[in-house]
């Protein structure tokens, strides 16, 4: 297992904390939640190492164009990069659903 | 309803399901992603944890009712139990239990897809599981306790014994459920036993129909969310419902008479035989044609039952399992020891297993010392603990062993919550199904400090072939992970134990060795006397508070303060 972080500078906020995947063969879960410290952190477990370029190259675009202030927590389990950004997509759009008042 | 309008239920994750089952909008997951509650023992081991630990507990409404729902994540380590996802398993329902008996009626759902322990986390989801099955067997009393197997994983290992316990189970054609997965019997009974690669034999032994036609599930249902919600709802509108499969001692003894285990067996032939057994009278003498009884060869469990009841020649229904009355001090004691019998005859269980019959015959005599004590003084029972496994084999799985060996936990929880003390004495190996079977269930559990004796939920070989890892890795994971360890030191850091005695001669005791125990099992008997018939005297120990049991403390609390804060949301 390696643990690797980045930082991305941000504008945009999110509404809501969001949850999506399953850590399960080829996917992985994403655990969006609003920061208020302007950045986007990005903190990934994962159990293939030795891909930390791979993951640059997908966050640094994710991000680029979604600069939302958030902490964002990625537990993996194999996802290929289309996955990644795929689920990155999931879990943003439900972070701008209107919030509503459940738990 | 044509076919391609159904919306897939097998597709949907675990929190979807939930929310499937659920009334539409009052889902609310109780120890969410959020919520920190993640394994402490995968990371050590270099495996990504998930968030829920792959079990989500939602709380909401069936038809208006009060309900929990609670799903295992197949696709996270195979839906496997380990020591949060359990807690938060055996506390839900703990606490279901809690509202139904201050008249508080809540439904409880399990939606299983569970490969049973997570073998990473190996003590602590065998006792995780032991904690589950106790509270299924004392929520059953109030309210019925509803499971759905909806495949992919299917239902295995500990949680297909504690399936077996529910009032009311539901399966999909798709689903499997048995207690040993086929690679598990492969590796341990050669693949002329069962052939894993063999789809149609899997199908035809622990698939939805054949469990279904074979009476081992109440419902068989199509991948369909709302007939599966339909199914749900009848159930707990309790039409009649029989007695528990796992309380039909006397039926399921007499099905098994049928059974010539010398002689091929198929699929079948088992959905003839059980439709006949069905409907014939079950009659007053049940004999079992085992092979002619030689000398039996002696064995921990052997020496300890003679020499604990005092009784020369030990006999019981089957040769397998001994019981006997003695009086200990002022009490009345049953003790119950499963032994080898070189001529079973099923020649899968020789070994000192836990097998079809030897299920059967523990919830046999445990019932019968607790229906002798209804209306008097419950005796104690003492299960003497020397076993090696349950049985792996195809006619064990065809002829459903969850539920023999769900029987005997049945048996041991309901003697437990009759007032009977119930103690457990480790002198050997306490292994996997078969501990979950004979001896997971008791108030106090007392264990050799021997070298011989070893608690465990799979041999070290199918551990490794299941985790794809080396037997070394493995062991070196166990340094790590104490829940890993096979010897009994280790176990005991978890504080599950009453007590690990020193200084016993453990296999031929002497009388020193022999007196030393009597007054050890006289203090547990008595020390059982104060307390409440359940098991959370495990979660007190020094031990358990100490370290051992952490995360499944932490978890049953704060699960508990979110549960109570949804009642104040509905009351006000």
């Amino acid at each position: 297992m390696e643990t690797l972080t980045f930082e991305y500078r941000a504008t945009r906020t999110i509404h809501q904390r969001s949850h999506v995947g399953v850590v399960g063969s080829g996917d992985l879960e994403v655990l969006l939640e609003p920061s208020s410290n302007g950045q986007a952190q990005i903190t990934i477990r994962t159990g293939s190492e030795g891909f930390g370029d791979a993951w640059k190259a997908v966050l640094d675009r994710f991000f680029l164009v979604n600069d939302i202030a958030a902490k964002v927590t990625i537990n993996d389990f194999g996802a290929t990069p289309g996955v990644v950004n795929l689920r990155l997509a999931q879990a943003l759009e439900v972070s701008q659903d209107v919030p509503h008042h459940q738990r | 309803m044509s076919p391609i309008t159904k919306d897939s239920f097998i597709e949907l994750n675990a929190r979807e399901r939930v929310k499937a089952v659920l009334d539409e909008g009052t889902f609310q997951e109780l120890l969410g992603p959020f919520d920190g509650l993640e394994s402490p023992h995968l990371p050590p081991q270099g495996i990504v944890p998930q968030s829920d630990d792959g079990v989500v507990i939602g709380r909401g409404q069936i038809d208006g009712e009060e309900a929990v729902v609670i799903s295992i994540e197949g696709s996270f380590q195979g839906g496997g139990i380990g020591e949060v996802s359990g807690a938060k398993i055996a506390g839900s329902l703990e606490l279901a239990l809690r509202d139904n008996k201050k008249g508080i009626k809540t439904l409880p759902v399990m939606l299983f897809d569970t490969g049973g322990v997570r073998l990473q986390e190996a003590n602590y989801g065998l006792l995780a599981i032991s904690e589950i099955m106790a509270a299924v067997i004392a929520l059953r009393q109030h309210v019925p306790v509803v499971g759905v197997i909806p495949g992919n994983v299917g239902c295995f290992g500990g949680m297909s014994i504690t399936a077996a316990l529910f009032s009311h189970l539901i399966m999909t054609k798709g689903a499997r459920f048995g207690l040993n997965g086929p690679e598990v019997i492969e590796q341990e009974a050669g693949i002329e036993e069962f052939d894993s690669s063999d789809r149609p034999l899997i199908w035809g032994t622990i698939g939805g129909t054949q469990r279904y036609s074979t009476g081992f599930v109440d419902e068989l249902v199509d991948d369909d969310v709302t007939e599966i919600r339909k199914v749900i709802h009848q159930a707990f509108l309790g039409k009649g419902k029989e007695i528990n499969k796992t309380e039909q001692v006397d039926f399921y003894h007499h099905f098994l008479s049928q059974i010539d285990p010398s002689k091929p067996i198929d699929s079948q032939t088992i959905r003839e035989l059980w439709k006949q057994a069905r409907n014939a009278d079950i009659p007053k003498q049940v004999d079992i044609h085992s092979l002619p009884e030689l000398d039996m060869p002696n064995s921990r469990g052997r020496a300890w039952f003679k020499s604990l009841s005092g009784i020369a020649d030990p006999k019981g229904d089957i040769p397998s399992v001994l019981y006997g009355d003695s009086i200990l001090g002022k009490e009345h004691v049953r003790y119950i020891s499963v032994v080898p019998n070189p001529y079973n005859r099923f020649p899968r269980a020789r070994q000192g297993e836990v097998g079809l019959d030897e299920g059967w015959a523990i919830a046999k005599c445990v019932r019968d010392a607790v229906e002798k004590d209804k209306n008097g003084d419950p005796r104690a029972i003492v299960a003497i603990v020397d076993v090696p496994s349950q049985a792996y084999g195809y006619r064990e799985e065809l002829l459903g062993i969850h539920f023999a060996l769900a029987a005997a936990v049945d048996a041991y929880s309901t003697a437990r919550l009759a007032g009977h003390p119930v103690i457990s004495l480790i002198v050997g190996n306490a292994i996997s199904g078969a501990f979950l079977a004979h001896g997971y269930q008791s108030n106090r559990i007392l264990a050799l400090n021997d070298d011989g004796v070893n608690v465990h939920a799979m041999s070290k070989q199918s551990a490794a072939r299941i985790t794809r890892r080396s037997i070394r890795d493995l062991e070196e994971a166990t340094r790590k992970v104490p829940a890993m360890a096979y010897d009994v030191t280790s176990y005991s850091l978890l504080g599950a134990l009453y007590e690990l005695i020193d200084g016993i001669e453990a296999d031929t005791p002497g009388e020193q060795d022999i007196q030393t125990i009597k007054n050890k099992l006289t203090d547990a008997i008595a020390d059982t006397r104060s307390d409440p018939p359940d098991l959370s005297n495990r979660l007190l120990t020094k031990e358990a508070i100490n370290g051992g049991r952490t995360a499944s403390i932490k978890t049953r609390k704060l699960l508990e303060q979110q549960w109570n804060s949804i009642h104040m949301i509905y009351s006000s």
